[in-house]
């Protein structure tokens, strides 16, 4: 069956630095330079941001990363995710529902799939194209919700999307709605770190995720710093928080003191 | 003298009452009063009158739904946002359906909560 071409451009690929090359794309495979990757071979398609540079990563056997022109950037983005290899179920979905706990009121249901490849679950839609990669995925629940003035039974999708707790609503008919379910259960449960924490332990990850800083938080639950720190410690053993910023607390010297003091005799002149 | 926003939390957890006082606190408003069921919340709103009220659904004695058709009773303008692990439709629309101005499930996250309480009360 010969190959039907959609588009050739130029473009740079990330091997050691950017490399000009020509890709063409056509409605089967991906030609980048000499190379050929089927489009039913990707397992997954990410937008990454390599030195500040916008790019695709592409997931075969190894990564390839390629920057497109920026006009053609969203357009190649979409003709991938729709047309990498994947299981694919036709729902609406409604994403983002909440951000932060608090309800998107502009948000509306998309007719679309709910994509799933080797990395990640995608909703798809011709306006969105939203990659949740499996380690942010939260919870997923039933509920119920009313779509087009019925009530109807919807999967609630919880996950991390940019530092935020996200949910994202799926519906679909019902048995593929309890395959759906159960499918991302076990994907949440296969990816969720086993740990074990205590009600202060808790309280801290609580505080942490509502965007509390550390002063706030040893104020709050009447800690020590030391105490604290054991408890951060923890957190970060156990992969559920990183370290982004170590905060200095100094005394005066004796001669800090002194310029402290003519500081103020300055001010009363 | 700029009077901040004056605001009653209800919350039956002692540790989310605290959480919710020190981001409100920082987002400049202020913590007229604490209340840990809606029987409390109801008789505080008489007695305070607060510009918000932040309510919790599920609480004993008085549960957030029953707490906020007593205080629109008291005071129909009452501001209310519905503060809660329970983001159930259902009780969400009896939420907004009863007055609530706002609605946020737990967790959240800090600014999240201010931004809300600000739009509420109409503060740019």
């Amino acid at each position: 069956m010969t190959e039907r071409i959609l588009l050739k451009t130029p473009a740079e690929i990330f091997d050691n630095g950017w490399k000009s090359l020509e890709v063409i794309l056509t409605d089967q495979n991906i030609h980048i330079g000499k190379d050929r990757i089927s489009l039913r071979e990707i397992e997954d398609v990410e937008k990454v941001n390599i030195n500040g540079k916008k790019a695709i990563r592409i997931k075969k056997d190894r990564d390839v990363i390629i920057s497109f022109p920026e006009k053609l950037y969203d357009q190649i983005f979409k003709f991938l995710a729709y047309n990498l290899k994947s299981d694919r179920f036709a729902v609406y979905f409604l994403s983002p529902a909440t951000i932060g706990g608090v309800i998107v009121r502009d948000s509306k249901w998309e007719k679309g799939y709910l994509s799933i490849t080797e990395e990640a679950i995608w909703f798809l839609s011709p306006s969105k194209q939203i990659r949740i990669p499996f380690k942010n995925l939260g919870s997923v629940d039933k509920d119920v919700r009313t779509v087009g003035g019925k009530e109807r039974l919807v999967l609630v999708v919880g996950h991390v999307d940019k530092g935020e707790v996200v949910t994202s609503f799926i519906l679909c008919p019902e048995t593929t709605l309890e395959m759906l379910e159960d499918y991302l259960k076990r994907l949440i449960e296969k990816h969720k770190p086993e740990v074990k924490l205590t009600e202060i332990e808790e309280q801290v990850a609580v505080m942490l995720y509502s965007g509390l800083d550390s002063v706030n938080i040893e104020n709050i639950l009447g800690i020590s710093t030391d105490d604290l720190n054991k408890c951060f410690d923890k957190l970060v053993d156990l992969g559920l928080a990183r370290v982004v910023k170590i905060r200095k607390e100094l005394e005066l010297t004796p001669k800090g003191i002194a310029l402290v003091n003519t500081i103020m005799k300055k001010g009363r002149r | 003298m700029i009077s901040l926003p004056r605001v009653l939390i209800v919350d039956d957890t002692a540790f989310m009452r605290k959480l919710l006082r020190n981001i409100l606190f920082s987002g400049g408003f202020d913590i007229v009063g604490e209340a840990e069921n809606g029987k409390q919340a109801v008789e505080m709103y008489k007695q305070l009158k607060p510009d918000l009220v932040m309510l919790d659904i599920v609480m004993p004695e008085m549960n957030g739904i029953e707490a906020l058709k007593a205080i629109k009773q008291i005071d129909p303008n009452a501001k209310v946002i519905m503060c809660t692990a329970v983001g159930q439709e259902k009780i969400v629309k009896a939420a907004i359906k009863l007055g609530a101005r706002g609605y946020i499930v737990k967790p959240f996250q800090a600014q999240k909560v201010i931004e809300e309480a600000k739009k509420v009360l109409g503060i740019s």
